[in-house]
């Protein structure tokens, strides 16, 4: 029983890792209808921006975790400001195009540096012991670092809840016409989104390093995975992608728990997720709690 | 009226039928014709290395594969993610045929073309399959099923010991009329076969686009709702352009596997198909023509950086593998700076030309 309630705990901590990088994605189709291939590639950037700072600058890790959060955020928004503001308009394959163009030229930009070849781990600052209740164990790093991703999820959640800025972007994300004329600039909307998604995945990109460590490849891959998560939460909602980050990280934990060794099947976490969204996609393709668009002529 | 036959200065159709032929001026079809001389001539007059001929044959089977792309992404209005993993299964088809039957059984080395049209049919058959959440959706979801099409494509490939983990599986060497293709002739045996497909699945394409399932591709693309009204069905419509660019990046995935004698998992990642999507743009989507620049640019543009990235290794000391990060960073950049400036594609330069000396010299 104790194997149960540890696929659990893990699939938690896998889940709401996924849920804070979703919220990057959402947060940008959210208010302008783009998805973002190249959210990966920013998870990656945060992470490595991370790692520089602490292990090659010495700054404190708390502080080279704020830091580059606040590089990603205007890295982010200065992709959306020189390639997106472009397009906008254009159909929507142009825009998709962009993002996966964009995400191959991070992953050059990367591969330049010795960040994209090389595996790296980041100094260790918790203690090392895990903690033990009840025959299940979590280390001191998964705590902290759901811990910090709840925290940031309710952030999130109240800034859009609550403040001005976050009101203007639900109500461009849902009438962009309308919300023009009362007054609410629609571009500088578009950024602001892009930056903060920046800013969620150098959250996500430090936390899943200080986990499983440093692999470009890993990290980017995030950027993949989570369409699986954000399709099944709906492609709109915030909710949705907390929601369906935990269940994927749930599924994705139980499949290679349960299935893996047995049935003679191996890797079935990696390939669940999409697995899963194939069948989303077939029955209930708005997902969980996205809204149904309605198309006119 | 009697006609310029040689020059058209406009569309002067009088019927559906004049609309129809396949050139329109016998400049079109000298052109072409001169341009088939070239191609299937060039490789007797000139004597090409065998690494030239490798990469010549590269771009006609990605030419093959864009073809299938292009109608799906250019034509039809719907975007895939998943191109290299269709080729995958073409190539695999004939990967699994040779595990079977094993690589030198006559069929694998006497009934080639009936194999590589095996491989598009099992093609158009995922490609149907993958294409199925079309009957509810469009764009963005679509354009993520093709992507999880890929995941699982490449895992299901990684895991199966019958397709060997993704390591190479050989394919024997075809025959000819002649005898067995030698190691020499090869490439140059292959540059024919292929460069013959090409011609053929090419005037395919474009009498398909003339015909009532071609114009519904288009009709689809511009508007489902309008093609809905008007009596087509936009869901099998979709559903059938991917099995087209199934059946195309089959046929293009069977020609690889004979290519190289071999299959393996690498060359069917997601990476290729950002290559297949880049080709597809930078040629121009929606035209025909663009089919065969887009290839051309790219494996070009590839030439060149993989040269460069060799020179540059000599002169930088902590060399992290330059040609693995070039690679990515000019096909990015192709890609988006193509989309934000010359949408059109390459072909809309040819279109541009054409038009200037449409009328040349006299301006109107």
């Amino acid at each position: 029983m104790s194997y149960f309630f540890q696929i659990v705990v893990s699939g938690i901590v896998v889940g709401s890792i996924y849920a804070l990088a979703a919220l990057g994605l959402v947060l940008v189709y959210k208010s302008s209808r783009v998805a973002n291939f190249a959210h990966g590639q920013i998870i990656a950037a945060g992470a490595f921006i991370t790692f520089f700072l602490t292990v090659r600058l010495g700054v404190p890790i708390f502080f080279s975790f704020l830091a580059s959060m606040l590089i990603t955020f205007f890295l982010a928004m200065s992709v959306e400001r020189i390639f997106l503001r472009r397009l906008i308009g254009e159909p929507i394959i142009s825009v998709i195009m962009v993002t996966i163009g964009l995400a191959s030229i991070f992953d050059g930009l990367i591969y330049l540096t010795p960040f994209g070849s090389e595996n790296f781990s980041f100094p260790t600052f918790l203690p090392t012991e895990s903690i033990v209740v009840g025959g299940v164990s979590i280390s001191w790093t998964q705590l902290v670092g759901v811990i910090i991703t709840f925290v940031l999820i309710g952030c999130f959640s109240w800034f859009f809840k609550k403040s001005t800025v976050g009101i203007s972007m639900r109500a461009v994300s849902d009438d962009q016409f309308g919300a023009m004329s009362v007054g609410i600039s629609v571009p500088r909307v578009f950024a602001l989104a892009w930056a903060t998604a920046g800013l969620s995945a150098a959250a996500a990109g430090c936390i899943i390093g200080n986990i499983t460590g440093l692999n470009f490849e890993t990290l980017h891959a995030f950027g993949i995975v989570v369409f699986p998560v954000v399709i099944l939460g709906g492609l709109d909602s915030i909710l949705g992608a907390v929601v369906a980050g935990i269940i994927m990280g749930l599924i994705q934990q139980f499949a290679s728990g349960y299935l893996d060794g047995n049935f003679g099947l191996n890797g079935t976490g990696d390939v669940m997720p999409y697995i899963i969204l194939l069948i989303i996609l077939l029955f209930k393709p708005h997902g969980l709690f996205g809204i149904h668009e309605i198309e006119r002529v | 009226m009697s006609q310029n036959r040689w020059l058209a200065t406009g569309n002067f159709f009088t019927s559906y039928k004049q609309e129809q032929r396949t050139f329109f001026t016998h400049l079109d079809r000298t052109i072409f014709t001169c341009f088939l001389v070239i191609l299937f001539g060039w490789p007797l007059v000139f004597e090409i290395s065998n690494k030239y001929m490798l990469v010549l044959d590269n771009i006609l089977i990605a030419i093959v594969a864009v073809m299938g792309l292009n109608l799906l992404l250019g034509f039809a209005g719907l975007i895939s993610i998943g191109h290299a993993a269709f080729v995958g299964i073409g190539a695999y088809t004939v990967a699994s045929v040779c595990q079977v039957i094993g690589e030198n059984h006559v069929i694998v080395t006497h009934f080639w073309p009936v194999l590589i049209v095996v491989a598009g049919i099992m093609g158009a058959i995922f490609g149907a399959f993958v294409g199925l959440p079309a009957l509810r959706l469009k764009h963005l979801y679509l354009a993520i099923a093709t992507l999880s099409f890929q995941m699982i494509f490449e895992w299901f490939i990684q895991f199966m010991s019958f397709f060997n983990q993704g390591q190479t599986i050989y394919v024997g060497r075809a025959h000819w009329f002649t005898g067995q293709v030698g190691r020499n002739d090869h490439y140059l045996f292959w540059y024919y076969i292929i460069l013959t497909i090409v011609v053929v699945l090419g005037f395919g394409v474009r009498n398909l686009l003339k015909t009532k399932y071609g114009r519904c591709l288009v009709a689809v693309r511009d508007n489902d709702r309008a093609a809905d009204a008007m009596g087509m069905n936009p869901g099998l419509t979709k559903v059938y352009a991917f099995a087209l660019a199934g059946f195309f990046a089959g046929v293009a995935g069977a020609l690889h596997a004979y290519l190289y004698r071999g299959v393996g998992f690498d060359s069917f990642t997601l990476h290729h198909s950002v290559a297949y999507l880049a080709m597809a743009i930078v040629g121009g989507l929606g035209t025909l023509n663009g089919i065969f620049w887009g290839p051309v640019a790219i494996k070009y543009l590839d030439l060149q950086v993989e040269q460069f990235s060799e020179l540059a290794g000599h002169y930088l000391t902590y060399a992290p593998n330059v040609a693995t990060a070039l690679k990515p960073l000019s096909f990015g950049l192709v890609i988006v700076l193509f989309l934000m400036y010359e949408p059109r594609g390459i072909a809309n330069w040819w279109r541009i030309a054409k038009s200037y000396t449409k009328l040349w010299p006299f301006r109107y």
